[in-house]
């Protein structure tokens, strides 16, 4: 980050990085079987207990107040080891940054703030899915107590751990959708098993079927798509960051190995076509860092066109990582592809991320879209 | 006009037109049966995969995953009751004598359902072509043989090969590197025999194979001239499994360390050891090893490829069937330019894999190329219709003869030119590194394609990621491959070019 941030958040980054070390690291390919292994309840209670899930919940909510620059910092410290809590935090804070765009940050307050227990701090959400792609296929009804939601939706991230979840459904009569927050031990609802997916095992996701679900409506009618669009702007600084830690550790661990390695009589970091690969690395992980310190101040400080630098950013460092991740792993040849390491994971889990905030196409249409016409944004 | 030497001179420049063009080449000597045969496997391919894989291989990834130590024994009996592992073994020595080119067609569609399964089907060639390619057509017909009764008894019988070492990938692909590398595996020559000592991993298949192509160094610091190839069985005293590893993908395909404590292997089961082959006017006993290697290389990495080309199918047909029926936008995703334009780009992608590895396999239909002998009209025929009870009874016994090991010599060893080594050679790595990046490129497409629905499991994409990431990586790195056609047809038009030295 730029020297800027860097002294500012240097406490932010130390926690961050400590507790990489410490509660990570040591368990990354135990805490990567889920569902097939043991979930790490203990370790997310450790982060709610440092207040990682507060990070950018106002003061006054119990959290700490601080911004997309912090955040960020975060994001990339922890995801340089292991960018499953990373992924859980990003999915947390998106719902969250929603329901601020939307007025309900009393209610927020009211339901996550100052709360010991980690599962109620947590607030689950479709996070790799923008729902003016995809219609949602929930269904809400207004009745008398309030509203009423029923259908299936897929792919809730953290559906199976936190208590309540963040969901857009349509009404009937209106154009776009609407977000509602429902409590996950409603009666009407029921969870699948966790679902197995490509990267980020330890920020799990569910299907939920609900039947007569209850639902509290956040914002107005009909305005979900503009909440979703200024809170996925911010969060794509995010997105960004966990791709640069992403990157960084797979450079460390391929620069570590190539030094190490031998073939053809030297160590392999000898040996210039492998250099070239490790040189590429080297630039993607400067210009990573470039970006995601320019991106996080444009956003905190709201610099003209901060959405479209956000934007480019996440879309940039996807590409990045997704192609850095693979050469990590064929740095390390056979070993790479094997969990004894950890780029088969990170490999994984860049192509996940990439993934968030909703089809890489249609962000990138949208991107252009902005550019062509600025009321767009 | 021009003359008829002035003509040879010109497509004697780069490009050079006899490794330019192989098919156009290759396709006039091809004798007509080869096509009949080659569509009646890929048919077969379809239905095993339609039947067999595709129900199942989403199951066992996920099994896998579920159970690291998972091994395949039940698709093993299924490949087995199909006739996979018999198919592309020539009659003369037990097999179907399905043509071999055909492997790389049926390696495409069982690739195109799981590439893991497609492994432990194919696998098993790698052996085969380890076994072949010594020339030892003695062992090979008794190896092959025990491999066909297995068929008929229904006990699968499959061939596993074993080079890599723990601290020696690329060298032991490379007879260039292999002097400076670190191995273990040392073959100690004793009366009688060889004592063995060493282990190998990242095995495909060993756990669930009867024998293994084990390569073996009877001089670990002169290992280029001091190879030596053995067939071990399974069981055999001072031969036992070590890890199974645990892979990102691939999973139905184990991943063996094989490990030798004080191993004997009896004289019988030497395939070819390096120190006692014939001498040879054009080839040091360096280049021998070398030219070994490469004749089992030439026919795999292609192989790869098509693996990588299957992946590569896989991957856009699961995106173009989530593009004709999910709706992004208000409107089918197949009705959007963007995903049409994609979508081309990914059935580009398959093509440029399956004509890159198509031409590796017209390449060694030339003279000087592994398949050349038995597309020759006259043997393809002999071999595929003359009755097998006279294979069996009159040609059989003489493959135990010094005469048929001569013949073979003569055919494998002498007939190679350098430069048709260095053409099948350098085409072999050309089909492997564009299909397997084909295979990861086509899966990164269809995750982006598909979001959220991309990366669940249960809906298939992302394992055609998972799975493609290994072939890059096996059969020598795409790095290596790179080196390797540089080397066999760019670089050796420019005497001061030297490779693998820094």
């Amino acid at each position: 980050m730029l020297t800027i941030i860097k002294n500012e958040l240097k406490s932010f980054e130390d926690l961050a990085r400590n507790f990489a070390t410490k509660e990570l690291m040591p368990n990354r390919r135990t805490n990567d079987r889920y569902p097939f292994g043991a979930f790490y309840d203990e370790v997310l209670t450790k982060a709610n207990d440092v207040g990682l899930f507060g990070v950018t919940l106002p003061e006054d909510c119990g959290g700490i107040g601080q911004g997309i620059a912090a955040l960020s910092v975060i994001l990339e410290n922890l995801s340089a080891v292991d960018a499953s809590l990373a992924g859980i935090i990003f999915t947390n804070v998106m719902a969250q940054e929603i329901m601020f765009s939307a007025g309900g940050k009393n209610f927020l307050c009211n339901i996550v703030g100052h709360n010991t227990d980690v599962h109620t701090a947590l607030i689950a959400f479709q996070v790799y899915l923008n729902p003016a792609e995809i219609k949602p296929s929930l269904e809400a009804i207004k009745n008398k107590d309030g509203y009423i939601l029923n259908g299936k939706i897929e792919y809730v991230v953290l559906g199976g751990i936190a208590r309540h979840a963040l969901v857009p459904a349509y009404i009937k009569g209106n154009d776009g959708y609407t977000f509602f927050l429902i409590d996950l031990t409603d009666k009407g609802l029921t969870k699948s098993e966790p679902i197995f997916s490509l990267g980020l095992h330890a920020c799990p996701a569910v299907d939920l079927t609900l039947v007569n679900t209850r639902a509290t409506l956040i914002g107005k009618e009909g305005d979900g798509a503009r909440h979703f669009e200024q809170a996925s702007d911010r969060m794509c600084s995010a997105v960004a960051a966990m791709q640069c830690g992403i990157m960084k550790g797979a450079f460390q661990e391929a620069l570590s190995y190539s030094q190490e390695r031998f073939q053809g009589g030297w160590e392999i970091i000898n040996w210039s076509a492998l250099r070239m690969l490790l040189a590429n690395m080297a630039v993607q992980v400067k210009i990573a860092e470039m970006v995601v310190a320019a991106t996080a101040l444009a956003v905190e400080q709201q610099h003209p066109q901060w959405e479209k630098s956000a934007r480019a950013a996440a879309l940039h460092l996807s590409e990045l990582a997704c192609k850095l991740t693979t050469d990590g792993i064929q740095v390390l040849g056979g070993n790479g592809y094997m969990k004894d390491y950890g780029q088969e994971k990170r490999f994984r889990d860049a192509k996940q991320v990439q993934a968030l905030l909703g089809l890489v196409p249609m962000r990138k249409l949208n991107m252009i879209g902005a550019v062509i016409n600025p009321k767009m944004q | 006009m021009i003359s008829l030497k002035e003509s040879e001179s010109l497509l004697d420049l780069e490009p050079r037109f006899a490794d330019s063009f192989c098919s156009l080449q290759a396709m006039p000597q091809l004798p007509k049966g080869m096509l009949k045969e080659t569509k009646s496997a890929i048919a077969l391919a379809r239905k095993f995969s339609n039947e067999v894989i595709k129900p199942v291989a989403l199951e066992i990834d996920r099994n896998a995953h579920a159970d690291p130590e998972y091994l395949p024994w039940d698709l093993v009996k299924k490949a087995n009751e199909w006739g996979f592992y018999t198919m592309f073994i020539p009659r003369l020595f037990g097999g179907q004598g399905v043509n071999m080119p055909a492997a790389s067609y049926v390696i495409e569609e069982l690739s195109s359902a799981c590439v893991g399964i497609a492994n432990v089907v194919f696998v098993h060639y790698l052996g085969v072509a380890g076994i072949l390619a010594s020339g030892n057509i003695s062992l090979a017909n008794r190896v092959f043989r025990e491999v066909a009764e297995g068929e008929k008894k229904g006990k699968p019988c499959i061939i596993s090969l074993a080079i890599t070492e723990p601290n020696a990938g690329t060298d032991v692909e490379e007879n260039e590197l292999v002097d400076r590398a670190r191995l273990n595996c040392y073959a100690e020559k004793v009366k009688g025999g060889y004592i063995v000592n060493g282990s190998k991993i990242f095995i495909s298949m060993g756990h669930v194979s009867t024998w293994c192509c084990l390569i073996a160094y009877t001089d670990l610091k002169k290992p280029s001239e001091n190879t030596v190839t053995f067939a071990v069985k399974t069981g055999t005293k001072g031969f036992t499994f070590g890890k199974h590893e645990d892979k990102m993908g691939q999973k139905a395909c184990p991943a063996s360390e094989l490990i030798f404590e004080d191993c004997f292997i009896p004289d019988e089961y030497v395939l070819a050891d390096s120190r006692t082959f014939q001498s040879s006017k054009k080839r040091s006993t360096k280049a021998l090893v070398e030219q070994y290697i490469h004749y089992v290389v030439e026919v795999t990495r292609p192989a790869v490829g098509a693996f990588g080309t299957g992946v590569a199918r896989g991957a856009y047909e699961t995106a173009l069937k989530f593009a004709s029926e999910t709706e992004v936008g208000g409107k089918l995703l197949i009705n959007h330019e963007w995903v049409q334009a994609m979508l081309a780009d990914m059935y580009k992608n398959v093509i440029l894999g399956r004509l890159s590895y198509v031409e590796a396999n017209y390449a060694n239909g030339l003279s000087g190329g592994i398949y050349h002998l038995l597309q020759l009209k006259l043997l393809y025929y002999y071999l595929k219709y003359v009755p097998r009870v006279i294979l069996d009874r009159l040609v059989n016994p003489f493959l135990n003869t010094k005469m048929a090991r001569w013949l073979f010599h003569k055919f494998l060893v002498e007939a190679q030119s350098i430069e048709e080594q260095r053409r099948v050679s350098g085409w072999a790595s050309l089909a492997k590194i564009v299909g397997t990046d084909m295979g990861v490129k086509n899966s990164q497409m269809a995750l982006e394609m598909m979001g959220q629905a991309g990366l669940r499991h249960d809906r298939g994409a992302e394992k055609f990621l998972r799975d493609s990431k290994l072939l890059q990586i096996y059969e020598g790195t795409n790095q290596l491959n790179r080196i390797n056609l540089f080397a066999n047809l760019i670089g050796r038009s420019f005497n001061q070019v030297r490779v693998f030295e820094e």
